[in-house]
């Protein structure tokens, strides 16, 4: 397929370009002084939380404090470029500040889940070797254990309150401390962010420096962010994320979404930016946009987003199947729908269509799906507004090329399942350290996603199933997914898993795990519902009942767990 | 029994309470407390049709003498008290909802509560003091207004507003049981155990008959327990003002028995009920996984 040949441009709303010729800045820098410029005294980044308490900071604030960022990070604490530095923490002011000061410096940044355990951020500290690491306070205690074995040497500590005015951050501060007791003495030598702020105003001002002299040294191929990724499927790599691949991947995704205007949104920022989608899509995107971003520092419990809802007028907002399908089963957000929302975008993991349809019928507004991996900035597919498509992951965004590949690596015919495949300026450099992994994902210019999809005759996709899930039973493809939600429309079956075992005849075969809703339930039940419903061969051979399946912590049901528990089975016997 | 100073002290304390609690709260609350107003409905008849029906049976079954037996059957056809709204509060119920069963109940009182104790004391002629219940009213609404707007002007205000009212509502708490029984301690010990069966029973079956009356009616569980707490807890201080009002000197103290005792045990009960609420409100809070991503 060539550029050219893209059945789905003809979904592209009338103002949406096919092809972005090049990216409209040349480094993040650029970007966040240049937005700054033209919204100047706006506010850019509100944190609320959960009880109302809110901080904000305007375009020009958030320009200032991240110059002043790069200037200590540079001057004071003798980064150079290229250098890596670790940010971990939950939606705050500080993420901004912290990240746009990072790629100013024209360092790498580093993206943390604040939830890693300390054997979790070692591994993955030892991977990205970084010079910095900015953290937030409540998970500070996990630093010494942490950093073991590749000591850090500039520690920056922030908090959650950061920025707001001084009676609420200093109740928070007194909550989180004497009540939740959610601060533990962090242990090793530290600056706090406002102290490095500090530092890199009066280093600015006795130098004169210049912080645009550090983004113009660095290229448009460089790397500005090390994205981990992987972490359920084996061993973490960091994707080497350019500049080129985020600002360009923002604006694919901006230019497919239409129906918003610059300057005039708030957005709701519930997903955390340490993942990639709410870093490019919410960070850059919304930043871009001119819209004031609304941080939710924790969305857990869902009530936490009551005051947000309540005190902005959300426009736009971004979240996953989880987040729709619990704030749809809200009784305060049913009562009190965001009236001014325009749409709602999902991405991170499959939407169910009953979700879709609840959120919809809540708020009277549709969410539309994308589709991408953190290797390719993420976005590669959205659903254009107005021509969403149940069960689809939409068309890919501009300057993209997607195509369902078969084995030998050659395109399936329209309509056949194939391995998806993507083309465009946002697929990543590569693994970080890791050549021989980036080896088997980009081929050829092609980046192999590992998810099995299909595409349309229009040019509209979706997608079947990962592909390492596959199971081959007598040399036909079975997806586990097709099976799952055929179990799952069984009232007596609470929940399901499907993986691929060794079968002596078949040499794979299907095997079920199910926890029961209804007691009763039986094997020959189970038959007899999938005999109604799928041919012989993908009915499951085996079936195991019970208590409970293994679950990732953003509640995935794991199969590769299941996979292993069955091959240490077969090993044992 | 009570100072007037303390008693003064009191309202101020409520009032500034009532403005934290304000602070927590939209027009649109109110709106949807309104729109849907069986909630309200069902208010009114647990305040007015169980509240006394409890009270009498109370009376009537407990051995006590005709002027506790009195007091008693005040005590239940009085009004929601603030407190209830503070308790409410904590509970994590419907507290626009509690406000306005409140407003809803002691406005008409005026009327009802004449008319139910002519059902159960026949000849008991009350004189409700109209510039208390007036007193009532702009203590809860005045502060709860002020609250709303000024949350509206800044949610960091109203946010640290609401703060404060928590934490003085917490202080109030304490500071009526620490003042209140030193304060009484001849009394407490003078005081038959039938007197304390009614005192103590009023609250905690008011409360218990009441939730269990809305969650029969299917009210959502938030707003059920908003209703059991409005149920049972009474406005004590608007008993005592009645009685004061009403009962030549030599009775007053043995009326007023009941609504004093109430007025202690109401803050012990609610507190239980309120940590038990609480749980029952975080048990059944969606379970969100440990990130959504």
């Amino acid at each position: 397929m060539t550029l050219e040949e893209r059945p789905w441009t003809a979904f592209y709303g009338p103002d949406v370009r096919a092809e972005i010729e090049t990216a409209s800045y040349r480094t993040i820098g650029d970007l966040i002084g240049s937005v700054a410029d033209t919204y100047g005294s706006a506010p850019a980044f509100t944190a609320c939380l959960p009880n109302g308490m809110n901080g904000t900071l305007t375009f020009d604030q958030v320009n200032e404090m991240s110059d002043a960022f790069a200037v200590y990070l540079r001057e004071v604490a003798g980064l150079t470029q290229g250098d890596r530095v670790a940010l971990q923490m939950p939606n705050c002011l500080s993420f901004p500040v912290a990240a746009f000061g990072i790629l100013k410096a024209g360092c790498v940044l580093v993206n943390v889940n604040p939830l890693y355990t300390a054997d979790e951020m070692a591994k993955q500290f030892a991977d990205a070797e970084p010079h910095a690491l900015v953290i937030v306070d409540m998970f500070a205690d996990k630093i010494p254990k942490a950093t073991r074995g590749h000591p850090i040497p500039n520690i920056i500590v922030t908090r959650v309150a950061e920025f707001l005015p001084v009676l609420p951050r200093g109740i928070v501060g007194l909550v989180q401390k004497y009540w939740d007791k959610s601060i533990k003495p962090i242990g090793v030598a530290h600056i706090r962010l406002p102290d490095a702020l500090e530092a890199g105003r009066a280093k600015k001002a006795s130098r004169n420096v210049e912080v645009d002299a550090y983004y113009q040294a660095v290229e448009p191929g460089d790397v500005a962010c090390l994205q981990y990724t992987g972490g359920t499927t084996g061993v973490a790599k960091g994707a080497m994320l350019t500049h080129a691949n985020l600002i360009m991947n923002m604006q694919q995704t901006m230019e497919l979404i239409s129906g918003v205007k610059k300057g005039e949104e708030v957005a709701l920022t519930a997903l955390p930016m340490y993942h990639i989608f709410a870093f490019t899509v919410n960070l850059l995107g919304f930043y871009w946009l001119g819209a004031r971003n609304i941080l939710i520092p924790n969305p857990r419990p869902l009530s936490n987003l009551k005051r947000a809802f309540e005190n902005y007028k959300i426009t736009w907002m971004s979240g996953v199947n989880t987040l729709f399908n619990g704030l749809s089963n809200e009784i305060w957000f049913n009562d009190s729908p965001p009236k001014h929302l325009k749409f709602a975008s999902a991405g991170g993991m499959a939407l169910q269509a009953a979700v879709a349809e609840k959120w919809e019928k809540v708020t009277g507004k549709p969410v539309l799906q994308g589709y991408g991996l953190t290797e390719t900035s993420p976005v590669l597919t959205f659903n254009p507004l107005g021509k969403s498509r149940d069960g689809s992951i939409g068309v890919p965004v501009p300057s993209t090329l997607v195509a369902c590949l078969a084995e030998d690596g050659t395109a399936v015919q329209i309509g056949q399942c194939g391995e998806i495949a993507a083309k465009g300026p946002q697929i990543m450099a590569g693994y970080w350290n890791k050549p021989e992994e980036t080896a088997k994902v980009i081929k050829d210019g092609w980046f192999l996603t590992g998810d099995i999809g299909v595409m349309d005759t229009d040019g509209y996709f979706r997608i079947v199933d990962r592909k390492k899930d596959m199971v081959v039973v007598s040399g036909f493809n079975v997806y586990p997914n097709e099976i799952e939600d055929c179990l799952a429309t069984h009232p007596g079956i609470l929940e399901v898993a499907v993986i691929g075992v060794q079968d002596e005849t078949t040499g794979e075969a299907v095997k079920a795990f199910i926890v029961k809703r209804d007691q009763g339930l039986t094997e020959a039940d189970i038959k007899a519902h999938c005999k109604a419903h799928l041919t012989a061969y993908k009915i499951p051979k085996r079936i195991e009942f019970r208590d409970d399946l293994p679950k990732s912590n953003v509640g995935k049901i794991l199969r590769k767990d299941l996979r292993a528990e069955e091959l240490a089975r077969v090993a044992a016997e | 029994m009570v100072t007037e100073f303390t008693q003064t002290l009191l309202g101020i304390m409520v009032a500034v309470i009532m403005l934290g609690m304000g602070a927590s709260l939209t027009p649109r609350d109110f709106y949807l407390a309104l729109r849907r107003p069986y909630g309200l409905a069902i208010g009114v008849i647990s305040q007015y049709g169980i509240m006394p029906l409890l009270g009498f049976t109370l009376a009537l079954f407990l051995a006590v003498p005709e002027t506790i037996a009195i007091g008693i059957l005040i005590m239940a056809c009085m009004p929601g008290g603030t407190t209830s709204n503070i308790f409410t509060y904590f509970s994590k119920g419907n507290l626009a909802l509690s406000v306005l069963m409140t407003v809803t109940s002691t406005v008409t009182g005026v009327i009802l509560i004449p008319l139910i104790l002519l059902l159960y004391a026949a000849a008991l002629n009350l004189e409700i003091p109209r510039e208390d219940i007036i007193a009532v009213l702009l203590v809860l609404l005045v502060p709860v207004a002020i609250g709303m707007t000024l949350r509206k002007l800044s949610a960091n205000v109203g946010a640290v507003l609401e703060f404060g009212g928590s934490i003085l509502a917490l202080f109030f708490i304490v500071f009526i049981m620490v003042t209140w029984i030193p304060q009484n301690w001849q009394f407490l010990l003078n005081t038959t155990a039938a007197t304390y069966a009614a005192s103590i029973g009023l609250g905690l079956v008011g409360i218990t008959v009441g939730y269990l009356f809305a969650k029969s009616l299917k009210l959502h569980p938030r707003n059920a327990r908003t209703v059991a707490l409005e149920t049972g807890i009474q406005n004590g201080p608007l008993a005592i003002a009645i009685i004061v009002f009403t009962f030549p000197p030599d009775q007053q103290q043995a009326v007023m028995a009941v609504p004093v005792l109430y007025s202690l045990f109401i803050v012990i009960v609610s507190t239980f009920v309120t940590l038990f609420f609480r749980r029952a409100n975080t048990a059944a809070e969606q379970k969100m996984p440990d990130s959504l991503l």
